[in-house]
């Protein structure tokens, strides 16, 4: 068995431990709630303007793409059609995930991992305490809950900010480009947009907290682990993402 | 009492192989040995903090490792862990951590007067000032504090055991001689077992019952403080020669 393999297993049944871990103290009603509202402050209020800001530039820029390349034979009001599906379906889950990838993902690994080093973790250990349930599950629930409205917020906001553009650009009107955008609208594209939010919030507090936990060798460590874990959920969002068109678009 | 058995653990590099010791119920016992030798590896087994490749610890004669599905968490109930480096929880003020050393269940049905009265109680004990200190976080401490903070979160909970990783490394001499004086006292009244990792191989020789020390991952000695001072192994009389000399050299700076 290669090296890659191996790490590929040892990370797999790791992760697939601490989901176990995580889901049996919730079973058990074990989640502390202050530490669950601080996470849901944490990742979902304090990430709102940067949300804001990528969601509208998203729909800005998918606007200015699309109008570019659509010629005289496509009627005008597609875009709306084509602005509101790619930032529902693709967009706005995508980019979100890899926003907080950066602002959220790395910020637990990096928290996680420096009490890991400093034996914080040691000394949950030592008091009878388990750090999976009262550091780990918190953040991976805040991540339920937090993603699914923060990837809604940045749709709305996408496609608000994409309607503007159209009509700056390609002199669209407002009204045209939301019968567009209805014309080929089906509710399925919100549920797709919505399971694809709550995949990646899964995701990105697991595998960090997976990474924070596994850090080893002071603040060097702590470091190169963050870094480790940055690439390993971005990697994951991106790959999941390519997994979603022929498992759910069908 | 907590045995040790034969307990082997490497990392990139062997540390410890086979490590058997014994520390009777009630004793105060130190654990010498040079930096970088295992001391804090061989303290972690005991809870399983670091899990040894090989061997077991038995605690009041129960396994740690090969016990059933409660063993650890009992064993680590009966135990109080004194951390090298406090590791006090970073987001929590100096009361919360403190509190935290009692155990979950027990803080759970305590009336919060009883529980802030053993809080302060706690830090009275390691010498600190409850009114200065109980509001603020560990970052706004001074390491000594800290570790001070780190000694009454351990011992709040009335533990049997206490391991202590090197207690008094880092406090100046006053704040030195009241941890060891705590140190005594826990073990005098409560029939506290103390095992006590410490590099003050003078404090540990004066106060202990008996020590050991560790050397290239085994025991090398292990026996009352007289039989230490009067050893006939070469290594165990270097090993006190150079903590004599860094000692001195210690005073001669202090006095500087
Ligand atoms: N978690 C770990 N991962 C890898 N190596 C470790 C780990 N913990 C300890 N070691 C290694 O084990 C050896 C013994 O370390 P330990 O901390 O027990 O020494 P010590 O005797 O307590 O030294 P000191 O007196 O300086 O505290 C060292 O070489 C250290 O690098
Ligand atoms: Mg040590």
């Amino acid at each position: 068995m290669g090296r890659g393999t191996e790490l590929v297993f040892d990370h797999a049944g790791a992760l697939g431990l601490l989901t176990w871990a995580m889901i049996m103290s919730v079973v058990r009603l074990k989640v502390p709630s202050r530490e669950f509202f601080r996470q849901i402050y944490v990742m979902g209020v304090e990430s709102l303007p940067i949300v804001f800001v990528t969601g509208a530039l998203a729909g800005i820029v998918t606007s200015q793409q699309g109008g570019y390349q659509m010629t005289g034979a496509i009627p005008q009001y597609i875009l709306g059609s084509l602005v509101a599906q790619t930032v529902v379906l693709e967009m706005g889950p995508v980019l979100t995930a890899i926003v907080l990838v950066g602002r959220v993902g790395a910020r637990i690994t990096a928290e996680l991992g420096t009490m890991k080093v400093s034996e914080q973790i040691d000394a949950y250990h030592s008091l009878g305490r388990d750090p999976v349930v009262l550091l780990g599950t918190p953040r991976v629930l805040a991540g339920i809950v937090v993603m699914p409205i923060l990837v809604g917020f940045a749709n709305l906001i996408g496609i608000l900010a994409g309607m503007v553009a159209a009509r700056l650009d390609s002199g669209l009107g407002f009204e045209s480009f939301l019968y567009g955008a209805n014309l080929f609208w089906h509710s399925w594209d919100l549920f797709y947009s919505f399971t694809k939010a709550l995949v990646f919030g899964v995701s990105i507090p697991l595998i960090s907290v997976h990474m924070g936990f596994r850090t080893q060798g002071g603040a060097e460590g702590v470091g190169r682990t963050t870094t480790d874990a940055v690439m390993f959920m971005t990697l994951t969002i991106l790959i999941l993402d390519a997994m979603f068109p022929p498992l759910l678009l069908n | 009492m907590i045995q040790y058995r034969q307990i082997h653990k490497s990392f990139d590099h062997p540390v410890l192989s086979g490590v058997d010791l014994r520390i009777d119920t009630g004793e105060m016992f130190a654990l010498f040995g040079p930096s970088g030798t295992g001391k804090s590896v061989l303290l972690k087994t005991t809870i399983a903090l670091i899990t040894p490749d090989m061997g077991d610890v038995m605690i009041d004669g129960e396994s740690v490792y090969f016990g059933d599905d409660g063993s650890l968490a009992r064993a680590r109930r009966k135990v109080g862990y004194v951390f090298q480096n406090a590791a006090l929880f970073d987001s929590f003020n100096v009361f919360e951590n403190v509190a935290m050393g009692i155990p979950e269940d027990v803080l759970k049905r305590m009336p919060r007067m009883e529980l802030a009265r053993r809080v302060w109680e706690a830090i009275e004990l390691v010498n600190l000032d409850p009114i200065e200190v109980l509001e603020k976080i560990p970052s706004e401490l001074s390491g000594g504090m800290r570790k001070r903070v780190g000694i009454a979160r351990a011992i709040i909970g009335r533990p049997e055991i206490l391991l202590w990783d090197e207690p008094t490394t880092g406090l100046d001499p006053i704040n030195t001689a009241a941890v060891e004086r705590l140190i005594v006292r826990l073990s005098d009244n409560l029939e506290v077992t103390s095992l006590v990792v410490t590099h003050d191989i003078e404090g540990g020789l004066l106060f202990c019952d008996r020590v050991a020390m560790l050397d290239q991952g085994r025991l090398r000695f292990c026996g009352t403080p007289d039989e230490f001072r009067r050893s006939g192994d070469p290594v165990v009389q270097a090993f006190q020669d150079r903590a004599a000399a860094e000692r001195a050299l210690d005073m001669a700076i202090e006095h500087d």
